[in-house]
């Protein structure tokens, strides 16, 4: 397994859209793919954990990725977050 | 924010029969949305929706689907929800037909948006509350399902009553639920204090609460008639009269302004409870369900408040004249030597004059309406003629304060027993009755009455002030702390008025350029207790909230300015341990002024009489240290906050 922290820096935070594209984007790698956040892990292949979490902007999570292409799947994860997940 | 308290039922479509396509789908739903009136342009809020959809769909998984907007056509957050009979393809990533239907509409500010999403989704993701959902009958089963799984996912709402039993009716009406007045006799603190009190509480339950406040600036964020005819419930926190007749047929509480500032979520729920409030025309009438004692508190309430910028116009002005006068020139004279103080005396004078009256005829009209102001008003002024029998013209010996009290309740007590005899005079002679009967009679009443009076009042209003003046040194001190203290005990009530009533009775019987001790003990009283708090959140910084610590410095300001209730939101908090320490201070300054035969002239002013003030070192003395005691005993009582 392999992981790393992220921060959220899109303005609305983790909402519709953004978790659209992020579940688009991991859907193509075979791995599990987790967002760790106040504790709690989420399935980030799946839209709803991922809004029902309420990531805002600025909140810390750690991405994990565990199963083939995790390497990939990892970089992948981390470049759409700092990116702004579309937003910005 | 909870779900259900952006759902109504108009904006729920259960079991709609099958959507031709996606776009007749949002068609459908932006109807929906509208009914509810959270949006200012339909067509705005639809392009926002479409021109979400065109980026991706906002079907989710499972047959759910969350169109939504964070637009500026959106007013006020809000939800629509539907089911559909047959799903429609709606664009989702798993290929599934959508029949579940939540959209959302939310306003460009804030980011409410991702809460309500997150709170949907955290409820969305149990199979059983969806499968609840699509299976509910009507819109309140829907609701119902919802309050269901949020109180159970997010903890039980904080307004039950109105969550559990959402009417339709109230949650489209528009403009606050709950309007307030609220009002103390001086105007200055308590007024806003249980205001703000009560909006905050409001805004934390999610009910819209508008107060309206009629302090001593006069009414302010008045109420229109469009807001109390739809609001559910009104509180009037109140220790003076307050009009009421625009309340009629509403459900109106009426409690002490206290109870707005300590108590403002039980008002909150309480007011859409309470009797409904019929107007009668008669102020007396309208006040039920209240002690005689409590009754007899707002009625001298309602004087002593109409009467204070009297004392305060007057007495400034006469500080005035003293400050800028040259006692050189003539001693015994003082405040009128030069023709600017004796033109600013003159005028704090002619204020002064007015007090007594205005303050019978106050408590006269708080008794009897209308009727009892000319005879109160009258009554006063003849107790402070001291008019008796034998010499109608007035007397040497005014009654005084105590006079004055006592021709207020009289006269309205007397115009109310002569209204009960009225009612048996014919009906034609209704209308004769205020312009004719009432005064005529009211007057030579109050007449035979303050005569009767006048002369047991006068031996006994001489008595105590010689009683006062022939008071030793120890006794004078005893007095100093008594009173002091009195001002501190309950900080602008009862306790406070009265010491602060006798110490402005006594600068009449004192000759102005010297000043009543009593006075600037009373003044030193209500000044301590807001300095010694200011201080000791300066000093024992962790004995207070952080909010407590910052409105220090605002209470140290109206500490110097003698206004008391700087103390209250402090004293409050914790009473049983701010006020033995205010008290105990306030009673050692009160001592130690009079002690130093410290003397004041004006009743009003704190630090800015400080110049005209008789003693004024051995004052700053007394002040320091009865504010450090009360400093030091509130660092010894208060408990650290953790």
């Amino acid at each position: 397994m392999v992981s790393a922290q992220v921060k959220i820096i899109n303005p609305q935070g983790m909402h519709m859209r953004p978790a659209q594209l992020f579940v688009t984007k991991m859907s193509a790698f075979p791995c599990d793919v987790t967002i760790v956040f106040k504790g709690t892990a989420i399935n980030a292949k799946s839209i709803m954990h991922l809004m029902a979490a309420c990531m805002k902007q600025g909140s810390e999570i750690e991405v994990q990725c565990n199963g083939e292409q995790e390497e990939a799947a990892l970089a992948a994860a981390v470049e759409l977050i700092e990116s702004g997940l579309g937003d910005c | 924010m909870r779900i259900v308290d952006l759902l109504s039922a108009e904006k729920i479509a259960l079991h709609t029969p099958a959507v031709a396509d996606k776009a007749a789908m949002i068609d459908f739903l932006v109807d929906l949305q509208d009914k509810g009136g959270c949006l200012s342009d339909k067509a705005g809020y639809k392009e926002a929706i479409l021109a979400r959809e065109a980026q991706t769909s906002t079907a989710i998984e499972m047959g759910i689907a969350v169109p939504h907007a964070k637009s500026d056509c959106v007013k006020a957050p809000s939800l629509a929800a539907c089911t559909l009979t047959q799903g429609v393809d709606y664009g989702a990533m798993d290929g599934q037909p959508s029949d579940l239907f939540f959209m959302i509409a939310a306003p460009m500010d804030g980011d409410l948006h991702l809460e309500i999403l997150s709170h949907l989704m955290v409820l969305l993701m149990d199979p059983s509350f969806t499968a609840e959902l699509r299976g509910a009958a009507d819109a309140a089963a829907f609701m119902a399902v919802i309050d269901r799984y949020e109180t159970a996912k997010f903890g039980a709402p904080e307004k039950p009553e109105t969550a559990q039993e959402p009417a339709p009716a109230a949650a489209a009406k528009s403009g606050p639920r709950i309007v307030a007045i609220t009002a103390c006799p001086t105007g200055i603190a308590h007024t806003y204090m249980a205001a703000e009190a009560l909006e905050k509480k409001g805004k934390e339950l999610g009910i819209a609460v508008k107060v309206e406040t009629q302090g001593s600036g006069g009414a302010k964020n008045v109420l229109t008639a469009e807001e109390i005819a739809n609001c559910d419930g009104v509180i009037i926190a109140a220790d003076k009269e307050v009009e009421l007749s625009r309340f009629d047929g509403k459900p109106v509480l009426r409690v002490p302004v206290s109870e707005g500032i300590h108590k403002p979520e039980e008002l909150i729920h309480e007011a859409p409870q309470a009797p409904i409030y019929h107007h009668t025309g008669e102020k007396t009438e309208s006040v039920t369900n209240e002690s005689f004692g409590r009754k007899l508190y707002k009625q001298l309430m309602n004087g002593v408040s109409h009467m204070l910028p009297f004392v305060i116009g007057g007495g400034i002005l006469m500080a005035l004249a003293f400050l800028l006068d040259d006692p050189s020139i003539d001693y015994a004279n003082f405040g009128m030597n030069t023709p600017v103080a004796a033109w600013l005396k003159s005028m704090g004078n002619v204020a002064f004059n007015f007090m007594l009256p205005i303050l019978a005829g106050f408590i006269a009209m708080s008794i009897a309406d209308r009727p009892g102001l000319m005879v109160g008003f009258a009554g006063g002024a003849i107790a402070v003629s001291g008019a008796t029998f034998s010499s109608p013209t007035g007397t040497a010996v005014s009654a005084g304060f105590l006079g004055a009290l006592i021709a207020g309740f009289a006269a309205g007590y007397l115009m109310l027993a002569l209204r009960k005899v009225c009612d048996k005079l014919p009906k034609a002679l209704e209308g004769i009755k205020p312009i004719l009967i009432y005064p005529v009679v009211g007057l030579a009443l109050i007449g035979l009455f303050m005569c009767l009076i006048n002369p047991i009042v006068g031996l006994i209003n001489t008595a105590i002030y010689s009683g006062l003046e022939s008071m030793g040194e120890g006794s004078k001190i005893v007095l100093g702390i008594v009173l002091a203290g009195m001002m501190a005990i309950d900080m602008g009530g009862p306790f406070n008025k009265a010491a602060y009533v006798f110490g402005t009775s006594t600068l009449a019987a004192v000759s102005a350029s010297e000043g009543s001790d009593v006075m600037a003990a009373v003044m030193m009283g209500g000044m301590v207790p807001p300095l010694a708090i200011a201080c000791a959140t300066f000093f024992f910084r962790n004995r207070f909230t952080n909010e407590e610590r910052k409105s220090g410095i605002v209470s140290f300001i109206m500490g110097l300015c003698f206004i008391t209730e700087g103390a209250i939101p402090f004293a409050a908090a914790d009473p049983l341990r701010v006020l033995p320490a205010c008290i105990v201070g306030s009673g050692v300054a009160g001592a130690l002024s009079m002690a130093f035969g410290c003397a004041l002239p004006a009743p009003h002013g704190g630090i800015f009489v400080f110049p005209v003030m008789t003693n004024v070192v051995g004052y700053l003395i007394a002040l320091a240290v009865g504010t450090a005691v009360g400093t030091i005993l509130l660092g010894l009582l208060k408990k650290k906050k953790s």
